[in-house]
């Protein structure tokens, strides 16, 4: 059966999910590596517990285990596409509030819009914008952040036909 | 370890450079990112996986590149700065093995110490690979 794109829109366009509370506090040592990674030796971050800013969504989510639970990816995963290769496109972050270690967070997703489009990668390719909001323990907006994600299949099923969907 | 240099409003000018940095994308550093950020999806460490979705080799991943263009911006502003916007397209992959240089312009210097900042991620390579742009607010001068 082909892709039926406009149900998948009907189905899924502005569905949101509910406000979901990190398991632990805002941390020195994720900020240790975070700061390791790109050579930023900057104090605010490794000695006085500032949360870099593009952190703010690494401490709301719930962490890379269980996978289902990892920010915006298990949300994703439930929507149908032809493929299941994911690229993030464009991202955009406004911040409203600082962080620090010890603030809690949590967050809430929403599908923005869903579209197909044909890339080099693959004519059946999926465009899911999505809009997600960061609070604080006060439930104060500390940042909301936009993703444009690409679903595509591998080269492989595009050669066979394959879709899952 | 000492503070970055405080930066008012009052001292900057359209089109100031912003310093920027480089960094080799060598294998350890692509460990760095998986650490870093915890993204543990293959795309970024396994190159087999990668090659099967018709990529050349592993990439760096979003929370990687942001927090680069973030340095950039958090390295100029100071303490007392505040990063307000950040967005950016990555529009060409970059792979294992290149050199990429953050960099970051002043683009606009806006009302109440707004400041709209072009900032981008570039190799010798292919160029400008990810642009973006930012806004930040500086303090103003006592």
């Amino acid at each position: 059966m082909a892709y039926d794109v406009k149900t998948v829109k009907r189905e899924w366009e502005g569905h949101e999910t509910a406000l979901a509370w990190r398991r632990y506090p805002v941390e020195h040592e994720p900020i240790r590596r975070h700061c390791h990674m790109i050579d930023d030796a900057n104090p605010l971050f490794i000695e006085e517990g500032r949360c870099p800013p593009v952190m703010v969504d690494f401490f709301a989510s719930q962490g890379p285990w269980p996978a289902a639970d990892f920010d915006i990816l298990g949300l994703i995963r439930r929507i149908p596409t032809p493929g299941d290769r994911l690229i993030n496109l464009n991202q955009e972050f406004e911040w409203f509030l600082p962080v620090r270690v010890g603030d809690r967070l949590g967050i809430r997703h929403k599908v923005a819009s869903i579209h197909q489009r044909s890339t080099r990668l693959d004519p059946l390719s999926v465009w899911i914008r999505t809009e997600t909001t960061i609070v604080n323990e006060r439930e104060q907006v500390v940042a909301r952040r936009t993703n444009q994600i690409l679903v595509h299949r591998t080269p492989e099923e595009i050669a066979t036909g394959v879709s899952r969907s | 370890m000492s503070a970055t240099p405080q930066r008012y409003q009052e001292d900057v000018a359209n089109g100031e450079e912003l310093p920027g940095f480089s960094l080799e994308l060598t294998m350890t550093r692509m460990v760095l990112q998986v650490s870093g950020t915890q993204d543990f999806y293959p795309i970024h460490h396994d190159q087999a996986f990668a090659r099967s979705a018709g990529h050349p080799d592993i990439f760096i991943n979003t929370s990687f590149i942001r927090g680069c263009l973030c340095r950039v911006l958090t390295d100029w502003i100071g303490a007392d700065g505040f990063v307000k916007r950040l967005g950016f397209q990555m529009r060409t992959p970059n792979l294992l093995g290149e050199t990429i240089s953050a960099r970051g312009r002043v683009k606009q210097k806006g009302p109440d110490g707004h400041i709209e900042i072009e900032v981008w991620i570039e190799s010798a390579e292919k160029g400008v690979t990810v642009p973006g742009s930012a806004t930040v607010i500086l303090p103003a001068r006592r």
